[in-house]
């Protein structure tokens, strides 16, 4: 428990608290909350060997692989969906053998998170016999129900060193406020020895309680206030999903080389401030528009 | 008035839905995504959606957005599950269907969506299965899909990976494994529409109209039955059409097609 009554750091200060060969949660989902300022100030710190799960993941896992900062991938996906499809510098990593894939499941990384979070050696899960899920996974067994004599595929606990996660609010005493879906980032917090969080804005406790508080000041170790931190993913209610940045990543994904052109450019070369700059003021506010009518929403997709 | 194949399949995709269903997408399936709605506005009314990524229950989105998390799909739902909540729920067995795709898929309606090629060192890292593995075994029924039959790659004899599962795998059947879901009970493509018979094997019950047996079985790599009524999917109807136009005016179906396909366009017939 994290008990400190203020626990404002700077971002370069959270990034620090993330060691080499943690094991790292990522919150949030596909184009959603993602951690995105952590991930880009990592990246600048140079964090090597870092194991991370998640559920479905895009942007985050990929920038971090791209960077050379992952060595074992847990997730249930990563990719881009339908619109820009699969994860490019992950797909080439794991396609030559330089990160190891533990691909996981939803419900068996929610299983695995329970069974830290309720202290106890394992917990049984549907599914996964007949699949090859065990081939990545030979930590998991077979066990006989002493009540039914069902055949139950078990898993271990998953309790990860630290967890990132964005929200668009919290208070000086990290409380945090998300909006729905909280995905896995409640799980997440209690089965992480410390949470590491962003939020766009820090207000006064009352608001927060106002709105319902997400996430318990007790289970987060840092917060920093950093404005855009999940750019290119979305915050809501401040701002939607970057299609178009997003897009820039993947057309300079092509290649190892002009990637790294695009991190030292976009991640390496600047702060997080100088990446707002060159996002551009007037595009970034663009996506705060969402809410003025269906068709500045619709606007940001097309 | 012409229609195009991807409006024309979605509808197919909707009409696997019974009213009163308890229905779910995964994520990256723009087509079922979309097909949910349009049963919803249609035949099946009372369904119970369940809004993908986002676990919303019956939203009214004002649009499908080209990323499956996202607060437009949540617009006008009165709840939505916390992420465990549904997953629970799929897991207990009170979600009746769901629907699902793979890289690869073989004539048992297993599927594959994290590799293909040898696991350490795949030829394609395909994206992953989000929560298929688990929620396959557990829900009602399954209506599989894929919008790339005709590439020959996808319906394979057997899959290099299984992340999914169907009714037969080499483990045993669903019932030697335990499980309670029904599996998989339809398998829409852009070629046309299987189902599954006693033993588990797809059965060829319906094609596109500019289709042959032959173009299906080119591009099939397991054996298949056919149906001895084989017939041609009903085509859409006005209310459908409207429907899938109103629901997805960004037009987030046609990314799962290759473009050649969308060039497949037919006409309303007038009676």
């Amino acid at each position: 428990m994290f008990l400190d009554p203020d626990k404002r750091v700077d971002l370069s200060t959270a990034a620090g608290m993330v060691a080499d060969g943690d094991v790292v949660a990522l919150g949030g989902g596909l184009s959603a909350r993602l951690p995105m300022a952590l991930i880009r100030e990592m990246i600048r710190q140079g964090r090597r060997n870092l194991h991370v799960v998640g559920s479905a993941h895009s942007l985050d896992v990929d920038m971090l692989v791209a960077a050379g900062a992952i060595t074992v991938c847990e997730e249930s996906y990563v990719g881009f969906e339908q619109d820009f499809g699969l994860a490019p510098a992950y797909r080439r990593a794991a396609e030559s053998g330089t990160i190891q894939v533990k691909e996981s499941c939803c419900v068996t990384i929610l299983t695995q998170l329970r069974a830290a979070e309720m202290g106890v050696p394992f917990l049984p899960v549907r599914g996964i016999k007949g699949t090859d899920m065990r081939r990545l996974h030979p930590e998991y067994a077979e066990m006989t129900c002493p009540f039914t004599g069902e055949v139950l595929v078990v898993v271990p606990p998953l309790r990860p060193d630290v967890a990132l996660l964005h929200a668009p609010l919290g208070d000086t005493r990290g409380n945090l406020y998300m909006e729905q879906p909280y995905v896995l980032d409640e799980h997440f917090a209690s089965a992480a020895r410390s949470v590491v969080a962003t939020v766009d804005k820090i207000v006064a406790t009352e608001e927060l309680v106002e709105r319902g508080i997400t996430i318990p000041a007790h289970l987060v170790r840092g917060v920093a206030e950093v404005p855009f931190g999940a750019h290119p993913a979305s915050s809501y209610p401040h701002y939607a999903y970057d299609r178009s940045a997003t897009g820039a990543y993947i057309r300079a994904a092509g290649t190892q080389e002009s990637l790294e052109s695009y991190l030292d450019e976009w991640v390496r070369s600047t702060d997080e401030a100088g990446y707002r700059d060159r996002q551009g003021s007037a595009e970034l506010e663009r996506l705060t528009t969402w809410s003025e009518s269906v068709d500045a929403w619709k606007g940001l997709f097309a | 008035m012409t229609y195009t194949i991807d409006e024309w399949f979605v509808v197919a995709l909707a009409r696997t839905i019974r009213d009163r269903e308890v229905v779910f997408h995964g994520f990256g399936s723009p087509c079922a995504q979309v097909a949910m709605h349009v049963a919803r506005r249609t035949h099946a009314p009372d369904m119970l959606l369940i809004e993908g990524a986002m676990y919303a229950i019956n939203p009214d989105p004002p649009f499908i957005p080209p990323t499956s998390n996202d607060n437009s799909l949540k617009q006008g739902a009165a709840y939505s599950m916390r992420f465990e909540e549904f997953f629970d729920a799929a897991s207990r067995g009170d979600v009746d269907r769901m629907f699902l795709s793979g890289g690869q898929i073989d004539g048992y309606g297993n599927t594959n969506v994290t590799a293909v090629g040898p696991l350490d060192r795949p030829k394609v890292k395909l994206g992953g299965g989000g929560g298929g593995c688990n929620i396959s075994a557990t829900i009602g029924q399954l209506t599989l899909w894929t919008t790339r039959h005709r590439s020959g790659r996808t319906l394979v004899s057997s899959c290099d990976f299984i992340t999914d599962i169907g009714h037969v795998t080499p483990a045993g059947d669903r019932k030697a494994l335990g499980y309670s879901g029904g599996g998989p009970q339809w398998l829409v493509t852009e070629l046309g529409i299987f189902d599954y018979d006693g033993s588990g094997i797809a059965r060829l019950r319906e094609m596109w109209p500019d289709v042959t047996e032959d173009d299906v079985r080119s591009s099939t790599g397991f054996e298949f039955e056919v149906a001895s009524d084989l017939g041609t999917v009903e085509p859409p109807s006005p209310a459908e059409l409207a429907a899938v136009r109103a629901i997805d005016p960004l037009g987030v179906r046609r990314s799962e097609f290759d473009p050649g396909e969308l060039q497949r366009t037919f006409e309303v017939a007038l009676h």
